[in-house]
């Protein structure tokens, strides 16, 4: 039997789950506000001015930076706060001020602070310097939000708007990649590489999110490449160089090193990767080094920083070895800051790159999400702060100095000086230009930031319903420059996704496959652990690598170890290489680890990966890879290998470790696996694997899987209630359904959710027949009475923001108010004395709807309303920051939106149709028994092909449902879960039985049909109908909204063609393949008809003698003495056409054309091209 | 000219008789009347709905039209709907619907004043006419709940008002489901039902229990005594052909027989209480009367019996 579930009493809005579904934007925002501006200001590099002829030097830095809350401008120093709601009515931004300290230094004394105002910054809803933070429901309610607002975007010009979540490569873990691309770097070059992302990293492991990616290129000679960006243009440095550069070793050292993970002992066995030719290949390297007579470590930095100086900013004046060393330091695998450190890992980057090249591994995948991470909000800021800021210190730095050089009276030694000067370059931009990436979602920058793409970072969040504005959170987008891309291997659905990306929530369509949304269970690791402190990375990496040593790890400091794989296996953490685990021992000390991850005491976080490789015959590359870092995916699964205690054994994994990690499903079987692997761990639940909108969908295991794909898109697109603060809302266009219902039939994700709160459609009776043929191929026919009853009944509210002092120029604004005329009495019956509508007045289209008038010149204005149906106006609100006039208004008008034939209806399961007609009650099928008519009829050929068995079940499961009053539980793949008891669900039966029983212990058909009548003969319909309650959404695609119609009408000016657009009252267009249509069914009248005497009929006179359109023109008539008629109308003299070529209006004879002809003869004449044009009579 | 005549004198019995709620037997006609009477019922006996509101105040959480809506579905008692009139059809007051002979104005008025949320219902509106009043659901025994307060038009939070004047209209459901005054007609053809008792008497007990249960509703029964098969309620038959696929699954092939018979008819009536479910079948009789007059030929046309030969006498009264 299936669960009923009943209702939680959670009070309103109160609802957790739903708070966690933003959490990741919210997080990181906080992260940047509370360290990450910080560190980042800590770690720009500080500018120096030097005055040669006082011989002073001046250096200047950023520190302590600091964002507040956002308040309201005021001239009293009183402030108050700037609450979200009146941003988004006011359309402004919801910014608080940035502040940070220049410090002055000059040399040898103490340093100088100064606070600047870096202007406003955007805010991000319910981060910690919202006023919505850490407010529960009732006080949202009362500033005026949601119940449930979950926050994460930013208001910006009173929209709101999302940061878009891009995938990433994962940092700091190197990738093998096969890309043919690679090939024509330059000459010599294979396809094949090892590329690594490093996020930079200071001291104590704090990092400020900017990434540097690393390549490193095999070359056919057998040696590599190390391939970095430097201000928008690739360096490729011999790789002996770089190794010889960052650690003085002998070239035996090196040779051993390169060569240790090869054995012959262990050669072709499970698990080795190097080959005899790695020897081979690490000669080549050191003797490219050698042939460009570098030796030492010294030699090599020399020559490093010889070639580096010209690009290195800054460095003019510094040594080559100084040079040097900012390379290495600044571009040179960034998350390391040690030489040891970066020696190893590139070595262990080039063992990686030759057993690629060897074959004893395959390469990543780039496109698996085994290998990526996301691009957060915070991080992206924070990332594009830094080079503004970098700029604004590099401009202040010239400014300066051109004031030194132009100005002799100059003094640097006066910060008040200098600050005057510094003042032309304006700190407030700063923060403007933060505003405007989120507004635009556009990054204007130089470098490019180590960011795939320049455009597309921010999408507007539209409250379409909640469904779609929940679904811009959990979005994640693999990037605008594969949308592009002809190949559809990165749109490709992988299986190390499962889990992480919902395999169902993916639009159809140009973005299918890019645009992924997050499974419900998903998370993306963070800065702040689970008690929501600041994690201490330095900390946690130290106790990780105590743990290991304490396992038996052998430490690569300060010595390389001098065995690899198959004996022993490398270990990384976080991208840095920490030592060698022996391959006996590493399956224990990955338990050990994943037991210290779940167990709550210690010091190991619960979202580490552990990212175990294991040996295997060219498979993926062996190793021990860690990850500590933030903005990776996780996701809970149940730890079954722990004993458990009160459930204590749910881990957090990643989707690195996830593809060698044996998870079964909690349905009790084994999934096919063989005994020498058992499962280690268990899926939470089935439907953890989907999207919260997926989720939705009742029994979608009972569908075919391409209709829970639409039910998914068609969801985000129904008209459903999208808020409940729709008093205090001003969007540009909201829909609302008036009254919605909550489903019968709903799955567990209804009440975890609160949807309730933000209810879809309505449960309308669904009989399945062909009934008046109306319901042809997906039209419906829905019952006229319900309709009238109020079945989907809604509206569409709309708000016009009238600002006086934007538009128009500049020299009338201040003149110019909202002020109704007193001589046009016909305008008092629809607005008011102040210029405004009243509230509730019904405007029809062309009717004005406010009145402006101007001071100087006297005159009023009206604004008419535009379009084709009447509104209502529902909400007058006015700007009464401006004391003296009123400038500001927002006018919301209500377009009443009730079901007519042509608005579009879907069930949940992907079956959409148009109402074709409202059907009169009484001619509508009954039931005898019931005596019930069908709110809508659909037609039984919507099922076969499309295999919605859900809809079905969901028919049956609610007519149960209603008549037992309950509601029905369909969370699909009931069937794998385990009960309390341990048991599965009963299986013995299947669910259309539960359904069955359940239906005929009411007195009902089992299978769910029932024997109409005919409402117009009263006599029984031949066969029984499958009627029943299902779940209808109304989508927001409506007739009144898209109708086109023309007879006449406006033409274009240049062709006479009637234009286009559906606004504007134009055609639409009858194209080339309708044109193809009429010539084949030689429906030639009709074709002239379209295209020609509707079109742009034209009379033309041509010259017979000449041929020419262009040259002919009228002839005045000369006052010819015409003898009037006494009672007759006076002669129409017939109009005179001559040419102007020939003289003479002999040749004159009149043709119709298309005025376009004419028009390309007067383009062509105007190329010195005449055109000619033949008469002949007859055709 | 005579023809044969197809007059029926059909009969009607009462089986239940409620305020809301009628079931009766119509006998000796066809599936044509049946229907008509049916559809007349549901959509064109006159009822009284409101039709126009004038909204004054409203400061509430609804919108106007949301609010006129509602106001226009709730149930008005019109027992003087059949002698009112049209208001398209009023001379009284050129059709503009504002005269006492077609229309019926109410008023309500409703401010919330204290922190309690205030219940706006059909009780608060004032009608200028007692005898067309917003329908009256509350229990007449009273015991349920003291304080029934009828149909909630909207909830009032402090300091939000609803003042309004409505007019009320007659009308038609073919024009709008809201004055439409049956909930639910329905009707059934009377089953007749022949068990073979030769044939049920080769199946044993078991058999004749799970041929019993397997229709949904409960038809047939097994007599205690004689362990016979009976028809204990044949009305309860719902036409869904269960027993007779059962009985084909057993290899009984005619075990039963079931047919409905063309010319009775059980009829269920649930009015929305603005008539009185005795009443809305009188005056939907009368409504059918009155159509049909409506196509009945005159006397005198002797063209018409050309055209129409014996129907003409037919539809002539014969």
């Amino acid at each position: 039997m299936a669960e009923k579930k009943e209702r939680s009493g959670a009070a309103m809005g109160d609802c957790r789950e739903l708070q966690e579904l933003a959490r990741h934007h919210i997080d990181s925002f906080d992260y940047m506000v509370e360290r990450g501006l910080e560190i980042m200001l800590d770690n720009i590099k500080p500018v120096k001015i030097s005055d040669s002829s006082t011989n002073t030097s001046l250096k200047l830095y950023l520190s302590n930076p600091r964002v507040y809350e956002p308040l309201k401008e005021s001239s009293r120093t009183k402030h108050k706060r700037l609450l979200p709601f009146e941003c988004r009515q006011a359309k402004i931004s919801y910014t608080g001020k940035f502040e940070a300290e220049v410090c002055f230094e000059y040399h040898g004394r103490a340093v100088i602070r100064e606070k600047y105002n870096f202007g406003q910054f955007p805010i991000m809803l319910r981060s910690k310097l919202c006023h919505l933070s850490g407010a529960d429901s009732q006080k949202l309610v009362s500033l005026k939000e949601e119940s449930a607002e979950m926050g994460g975007y930013f208001i910006l010009n009173g929209l709101e708007r999302v940061v878009r979540l891009l995938i990433m490569p994962k940092r700091n873990y190197p990738m093998s990649m096969v890309r043919g691309s690679f090939r024509d770097r330059r000459e010599g070059y294979t396809d094949k590489a090892v590329v690594i992302r490093c996020v930079r990293e200071y001291q104590s492991s704090l990092t400020d999110q900017s990434s540097v990616t690393v390549k490193l290129y095999y070359l056919r000679s057998g040696s590599a490449r190390l391939g970095f960006w430097i201000q928008g243009r690739e360096y490729l440095l011999p790789v002996g160089i770089v190794l010889k550069a960052l650690v003085e070793a002998s070239e035996r050292e090196i040779f051993e090193k390169l060569t240790c993970c090869y054995d012959e002992k262990y050669e072709k066995t499970k698990g080795a990767v190097g080959s005899q030719l790695v020897g081979e290949r690490a000669k080549i390297i050191l003797d490219e080094v050698r042939e460009l007579s570098l030796f030492t470590q010294a030699e090599c930095l020399r020559h490093i920083g010889e070639h580096f100086q010209p690009v290195m900013d800054g460095l003019e004046r510094e040594t080559y070895s100084n040079v040097a060393h900012a390379v290495l330091k600044d571009y040179i695998f960034v998350h390391l800051n040690n030489y040891d450190d970066k020696f190893n890992l590139l070595i262990f980057m080039l063992q990686k790159l030759f057993s690629l090249v060897d074959r004893t591994s395959v390469p990543d995948n780039p496109d698996s999400l085994q290998n990526q991470e996301v691009l957060l909000p915070g991080h992206l800021i924070t990332i594009y702060l830094k080079e503004k800021l970098e700029d604004w210190l590099r401009k202040a730095k010239k400014v300066i100095q051109d004031e030194i050089a132009k100005n002799n009276n100059f003094n640097l030694l006066s910060v008040s000086d200098v600050k005057k000067v510094m003042d032309r370059n304006p700190s407030t931009s700063i923060s403007l230009a933060v505003e405007n990436i989120l507004k635009t979602g556009r990054l204007v920058t130089q470098t490019g930031l180590d960011l795939q793409q320049r455009a597309g970072y921010t999408v507007q969040a539209e409250r379409l319903n909640f469904l779609r504005f929940l679904s811009f959170f959990r979005a994640v987008h693999r990037g605008a420059s594969f949308a592009g891309l002809r190949t559809t291997s990165v749109r490709k659905l992988l299986p190390e996704s499962w889990g992480f990306l919902c395999p169902v929530h993916t639009p159809d369509g140009e973005p299918c496959g890019l645009l992924n949304h997050m499974t419900r269970s998903c998370r993306i690791t963070s800065y702040f652990d689970s008690q929501g402190a600041v994690k201490d990375f330095f900390d946690i990496r130290k106790s990780i690598l105590g743990v290991l040593t304490g396992l038996g790890m052998t430490s690569s400091l300060p010595k390389f170890v001098h065995i690899g794989p198959p004996q022993v296996l490398y270990v990384l953490l976080d991208g840095r290489f920490v030592g060698s685990i022996p391959s006996s021992e590493i399956e224990k000390v990955v338990a050990h680890l994943r037991r210290l991850k779940v167990s709550a005491a210690s010091v190991i976080p619960d979202d580490l990966e552990v990212g175990y490789v294991p040996l295997s015959m060219g498979g993926a590359y062996p190793g021990l890879y860690l990850f500590t870092s933030p903005s990776r995916f996780i996701r809970p699964v149940r730890n079954i290998s722990i004993p458990t205690e009160d459930g204590q054994n749910i881990e957090l994994i990643g989707p690195f470790e996830q593809v060698f990690m044996e998870i079964r499903c909690p349905d009790g079987g084994n999934g096919g696996r063989s005994d020498s692997f058992p499962a280690t761990h268990e899926e939470s639940h089935p439907t953890d694997m989907l999207s919260v909108v997926a989720n939705l969908t009742p029994w979608s295991d009972h569908n075919q899987s391409p209709r829970n794909m639409y039910q998914c898109q068609m969801a985000k697109q129904t008209m459903a209630f999208s808020l409940q603060s729709l008093r205090f809302r001003a969007d540009q266009k909201l829909y609302h359904l008036q009254t919605p219902q909550t489903p019968i039939v709903r799955t567990s994700s209804y009440v975890k959710y609160c949807i309730d709160e933000y209810p879809t459609g309505t449960n309308a009776i669904v009989a399945v027949l062909a009934y008046t043929g109306y319901d042809m191929e997906d039209a419906m026919i829905l019952n006229k009475s319900s309709v009238e009853r109020g079945m989907c009944h809604g509206q569409i509210y709309q708000t016009e923001t009238i600002d006086l002092a934007e538009e128009g120029s500049r020299s009338d604004r201040d003149q110019r108010m909202f002020r109704r005329s007193n001589l046009d009495k016909s305008l008092h019956s629809v607005i008011d004395s102040d210029g405004l509508p009243y509230v509730g007045q019904i405007i029809h289209p062309n009717e004005p709807y406010c009145c402006i008038y101007n001071e100087i010149t006297n005159t009023t204005r009206t604004n008419n309303r535009k379009g084709s149906d009447p509104v209502i106006v529902d909400y007058v609100a006015v700007d009464t920051k401006n004391k003296k006039n009123l400038q500001k208004v927002n006018i919301r008008f209500r377009h009443p939106r009730n079901p007519i034939i042509g608005d579009k209806f879907s069930s949940r399961h992907g079956q959409k149709g148009v109402c074709s007609q409202l059907w009169p009650d009484i001619d509508m099928p009954f039931s005898g028994v019931t005596g019930m008519r069908p709110d809508l009829i659909i037609n039984p050929h919507a099922f076969p092909s499309r295999m919605t068995i859900a809809m079905l079940l969901e028919s049956l499961a609610a007519k149960g449902g209603s008549l037992n009053g309950k509601f029905v539980d369909a969370t699909p793949f009931a069937g794998s879960v385990k009960k309390a008891n341990g048991e599965t669900r009963s299986e013995s039966e299947s669910l259309v039985d539960d359904l069955g029983e359940m239906l005929r212990s009411h007195g009902f058909n089992y299978h769910g049909v029932e024997v109409l009548y005919s409402g117009v003969y009263g006599t029984e319909l031949t066969c029984e109908i499958f009627i029943g309650p299902v779940y209808y959404q109304r989508l927001r695609h409506m007739v009144s909204d898209k109708f086109q119609v023309r007879s006449t009408g406006t033409v274009d000016q240049i062709t006479r063609q009637p234009i286009k657009g559906r606004k504007r009252g134009g055609g639409i267009r009858f194209g080339e393949m309708e044109r193809d249509a009429m010539l084949a069914h030689g429906a030639a009248y009709l074709l002239h008809d379209r295209l020609h005497t509707c079109s742009d009929y034209h009379i033309a006179d041509v010259c017979s003698l000449c041929g020419s359109i262009l040259t002919t023109s009228f002839v005045q008539q000369q006052k010819r003495v015409v003898r009037d008629i006494g009672g007759l109308p006076p002669v129409r003299a017939p109009k005179k056409v001559a040419c102007h070529a020939c003289k003479t209006s002999k040749g004159m004879e009149t043709v119709a054309m298309p005025y376009v002809f004419r028009y390309l003869a007067a383009e062509l004449a105007a190329m010195n091209i005449k055109m000619n044009v033949q008469l002949s009579a007859g055709a | 000219m005579e023809g044969v005549s197809y007059q029926r004198f059909p009969r009607v019995k009462i089986r239940e008789l409620k305020d809301d709620y009628a079931k009766f037997e119509l006998r000796d006609t066809d599936a044509s009347i049946a229907n008509a009477l049916r559809r007349v019922m549901i959509a064109e006996v006159p009822t009284i709905a409101i039709d126009l509101v004038e909204i004054e105040v409203n400061s509430s959480v609804l919108n106007d039209e949301f609010i006129a809506h509602r106001l226009g579905l709730i149930p008005l008692t019109s027992e003087r709907a059949m002698s009112m009139r049209f208001s398209r059809d009023c001379d009284a007051c050129d059709g503009d619907g504002q005269c006492e002979y077609c229309s019926v104005e109410f008023h309500l008025r409703a401010k919330c004043i204290t922190d309690q949320t205030l219940d706006v219902t059909s009780k608060d509106l004032y009608s200028s006419d007692h005898t067309v009043v917003p329908v009256d659901f509350s229990d007449p025994a009273g015991y349920d709940s003291p304080d029934q307060k009828g149909i909630i038009i909207v909830k009032l939070r402090r300091g939000q008002e609803l003042r309004l004047r409505a007019i009320a209209r007659k009308g038609i459901g073919k024009d709008h489901a809201k004055w439409s005054p049956a909930a639910t007609v329905t009707f059934m053809y009377e089953p007749d039902i022949h068990i073979n008792e030769d044939l049920m008497e080769t199946l044993t007990l078991e058999e004749k229990q799970s041929w019993v249960e397997s229709s949904p509703t409960k038809v047939f029964d097994i007599d205690p005594v004689t362990q016979q098969v009976v028809v204990v309620d044949p009305e309860a038959y719902t036409y869904d052909d269960e027993v007779i696929k059962k009985a084909e699954a057993m290899g009984k092939l005619g075990l039963v027989d079931i047919s409905a018979k063309e010319d009775s008819f059980i009829f269920t009536v649930e009015s929305t209480g603005a008539i009185k479910a005795s009443q809305l079948v009188l005056n939907a009789i009368e409504v059918l009367k009155q159509k049909l007059d409506a196509v009945r030929l005159s006397e005198d046309t002797v063209e018409a019996d050309d055209q129409f030969g014996e129907l003409g006498a037919h539809m002539r009264g014969g």
